[in-house]
């Protein structure tokens, strides 16, 4: 897997193609300032990021804004990463989430239906990226296959209170109301959500 | 284990709770390790939704102008730290011959300082022993006095007040002259502009003079009065201001029958 592989390259005499390098590597120089290390983890994964903005604002030139920033705040907070506290994508995706949501609340975008947790709500638009290598685009979208299929585990209102909470940014009494459920059946929903997405992505050896 | 604080679990793993809520989780996950292992498994399953997302092939133009701002935020970096590299060298070799000095005239202020302590210590400690000397000559002096009476002289005996309890001290007179002397020990010396004065007390206090204590409380006064000595009833000294009042005015420290 990417991760084994590469420290098996890190630990040969030839200087490793940045690509082949973990996020975490690449994180630590572009905290020093390394630009093209920045340029790879961008690569890597500026397509999840952009397509996880759109999933929020569902507003392309937004999401794009969004996208360039995100990337922006990992060259100027990468010394801030700390991979003993998770991954570099949990980090970076989190700093992407925060600021979709900061905009949708802003703007009180709201161009999509509160989502109803039914299933295939997009077609997969994975258009390879000749930027990214091989090995990292096939892992990406293993990953994306197996949280996609996690997520079908789920019973449909179990999927909609984490789509509401995560996609949205809603509060449990936000999500109550517009379910129309008692708070304890949100609570009940999230937590059940979370643990059955934890056991299905550990059946399938997820490594994300 | 709280309930409802666990019920927010999952809620904190997706990041939507309220400010208030985040710390009261905060707080509690502080105590409650179990809570916090739970916590991580929630907040990895919540952390793979992204993943979950369909990827969008990013315009161009959004890597190139992310790329360009970089670019910028580098030059205007290096340009920050490239004035001090040029004058690196002349700095570094300044500084060198600089610390070599500046060590080397801390080596000596530290040695001079050394000798300074030792001549200080020893200084104190033969005042002390003087001082020493001093009390044990006054203590000496104030026990033999009753001895070293003249015929007719008497010794009072005179006790602090309340104000002062461990000042006491004896009045040395012939009552049928005017003169007398006192010495008084535990009196603590006062600040400026304040003064002990001594008083005769018939009817109405006559001031007897001015005390002055030395550092260790003790004073001695020569006083020469208008009426004898045996014509007064009790003496007494009280803290006046400076250069003494004409009646007492502040604190009676001693204050004994005669």
């Amino acid at each position: 897997m990417r991760i084994k592989s590469e420290s098996n390259l890190l630990r040969s005499n030839d200087q490793p193609s940045s690509s082949r390098l973990s996020d975490e590597v690449l994180a630590s120089r572009a905290a020093r300032g390394d630009s093209a290390a920045l340029e790879t983890l961008y690569d890597r994964h500026a397509s999840t990021v952009l397509g996880l903005a759109l999933k929020i604002i569902a507003d392309r030139a937004a999401a794009e804004d969004i996208l360039q920033e995100t990337f922006w705040r990992v060259w100027k907070s990468a010394d801030t990463f700390q991979p003993q506290r998770g991954s570099f994508t949990s980090w970076l995706f989190r700093i992407a989430r925060n600021l979709a949501i900061d905009m949708y609340r802003r703007h009180s975008v709201r161009p999509q239906a509160v989502p109803n947790g039914e299933a295939g709500e997009s077609v997969l638009d994975q258009t390879p990226d000749p930027d990214m290598d091989v090995a990292n685009q096939a892992q990406a979208a293993m990953e994306n296959k197996q949280v996609r299929t996690a997520m079908m585990s789920l019973s449909g209102v179990q999927r909609q209170v984490i789509e509401m909470a995560y996609f949205h940014g809603m509060t449990r009494q936000e999500i109550a109301e517009a379910t129309g459920e008692a708070l304890g059946t949100i609570h009940t929903r999230a937590r059940l959500a979370l643990q059955k997405l934890r056991e299905e992505l550990e059946r399938q050896k997820f490594e994300g | 284990m709280d309930n409802h604080i666990e019920e927010l679990l999952p809620f904190y793993a997706l990041d939507v709770l309220t400010e208030e809520e985040r710390e009261l989780v905060e707080a509690y996950l502080a105590k409650h390790p179990e809570a916090r292992a739970q916590l991580d498994e929630l907040s990895r399953a919540a952390s793979t939704l992204a993943q979950g997302v369909s990827p969008v092939e990013p315009s161009p133009q959004t890597k190139n102008a992310l790329m360009a701002r970089i670019g910028a935020d580098q030059r205007r970096q290096s340009s920050v730290t490239k004035e001090p590299s040029r004058r690196v060298n002349r700095f570094e070799s300044f500084f060198r011959t600089f610390s070599l000095a500046a060590a080397a005239v801390a080596i000596i202020w530290v040695i001079v300082l050394n000798f300074q302590v030792v001549r200080l210590r020893n200084e104190i400690a033969s005042l002390n022993s003087s001082l020493a000397a001093q009390s044990t000559s006054l203590n000496q002096i104030i026990e033999k006095l009753p001895q070293a009476n003249p015929s007719g002289a008497i010794t009072v005996a005179l006790k602090g007040t309340q104000a002062e309890p461990n000042a006491q001290g004896q009045l040395i007179a012939d009552p049928a002259s005017q003169s007398a002397v006192l010495v008084v020990t535990g009196l603590p010396p006062l600040e400026t502009g304040r003064t002990y004065q001594v008083w005769l007390i018939a009817g109405a206090p006559v001031s007897a003079g001015l005390l002055t204590v030395d550092a260790n409380g003790q004073g001695v006064l020569i006083i020469t009065s208008t009426e004898s000595i045996g014509s007064f009833k009790s003496l007494g000294i009280s803290v006046e201001p400076a250069g003494g009042s004409p009646q007492p005015t502040g604190d009676i420290v001693v204050l004994s029958d005669l």
